[in-house]
């Protein structure tokens, strides 16, 4: 079964981020929102490591959260709400690393 | 689709109203929510004495109106509730506080809620943390 | 059929309700008679460390808790071996008896739940 995994902890001094992609399935996805989307500021580690592990169409991002923190790049694919509710129903599960 | 919502975050908290807007979409999308179960600081978002600054977004007052609005099942945990203070009348008179804050929509039950919501709803969504 | 449920708990053992409300989830479906298992990983393998002696803080030990797991119908222990051996623990001397995975087994191992929630 597939998972989405939604975290949104800031990747900087929290290792949430590390440990969802240690043990992500091949077809599991990920969505960062709140904090977590600075993950995707370029020239970082973080951004690094994302980059690494080959999520081409498996990591999105909440769009109003990248927005707000003026993030923008095209390695997580933008949702909005509707979206997010179409993920979590597209996926088998939801696993929020709360 | 029937979706279970667990909130685990206060009202002033980023999630709690992300939360709140996935809870939105879900209805506008034509889903159901079996239930909204309210655990650890998430028992805060249903305090009914929260007050935001007026110019700010006042989340728990968007919360009961979102419950009340859409006539849904929205559960506090007991235990989770009591440590952190979030009491309705009958708690708040068997220990003797002053205060009650949790009045209608909100229902105080046990965590069996969140499992029974858990086995009839096809996807459990959490929200908490940043 | 029941639903399965896996609870992963990240959280060290003494710092807040956490870790202890993780396990009352568990706890609480073991009495429904759920199909749940527990997978203790990153801070939270430490709730599985030896001779921890938490009144000193004054707070309850979690071991009750802990051993109540088995008792409540939760047999399916598990703790990630990559969080044991990064801070140092024997898996040999942990407090319960659980099944180390590796980083693979875990992705399958969650892959097998019908529903995860990580605290």
């Amino acid at each position: 079964m597939t998972t989405l995994h939604v975290i949104s902890h800031s990747p900087f001094g929290d290792n949430r981020l590390a440990s969802c992609l240690r043990l992500l399935g091949t077809d599991d996805a990920i969505l960062l929102c709140g904090d977590a989307v600075y993950a995707l500021r370029a020239g970082t580690a973080p951004q690094q490591l994302l980059q690494t592990a080959r999520l081409q169409h498996r990591l999105f991002a909440l769009a109003e959260d990248a927005q707000a923190r003026a993030i923008d790049s095209t390695l997580a694919e933008a949702v909005d709400y509707p979206a997010f509710v179409e993920l979590s129903l597209r996926f088998d599960k939801v696993n929020s690393w709360l | 689709m029937k979706f279970a919502i667990a909130v685990f975050s206060p009202a002033h908290a980023p999630s709690s109203r992300r939360a709140l807007r996935f809870a939105e979409a879900a209805l506008a999308g034509g889903h159901q929510i079996a239930r909204l179960f309210f655990y650890q600081d998430g028992v805060h978002s249903a305090s009914a004495n929260v007050v935001t600054p007026q110019d700010e977004l006042d989340v728990a007052a968007q919360w009961r109106a979102f419950i009340e609005g859409n006539q849904l099942d929205a559960v506090v945990c007991i235990a989770a509730a009591l440590r952190r203070g979030v009491l309705d009348a009958t708690e708040a008179n068997r220990y003797q506080r002053p205060a009650v804050n949790l009045p209608a929509p909100w229902e105080l039950s046990g965590l069996g809620q969140l499992h029974e919501a858990a086995q009839v709803a096809d996807r459990l969504v959490c929200f908490g943390g940043d | 059929m029941a639903k399965s449920l896996l609870i992963i708990s990240r959280q060290a053992p003494w710092s807040g309700p956490s870790a202890r409300e993780a396990l009352d989830i568990a706890l609480a479906g073991g009495a429904f008679d759920l199909p749940l298992g527990m997978l203790f990983m990153d801070d939270g393998v430490f709730q599985l460390a030896a001779a921890q002696q938490p009144a000193s803080l004054q707070l309850k030990d979690l071991a009750a808790n802990l051993q109540a797991l088995p008792m409540f119908g939760v047999e399916k222990l598990f703790v990630c071996a990559h969080s044991v051996a990064e801070r140092g623990l024997d898996p040999a001397s942990l407090s319960l008896p659980v099944e180390v995975l590796d980083d693979a087994a875990l992705a399958a191992l969650i892959g097998r739940y019908d529903q995860v929630v990580t605290l």
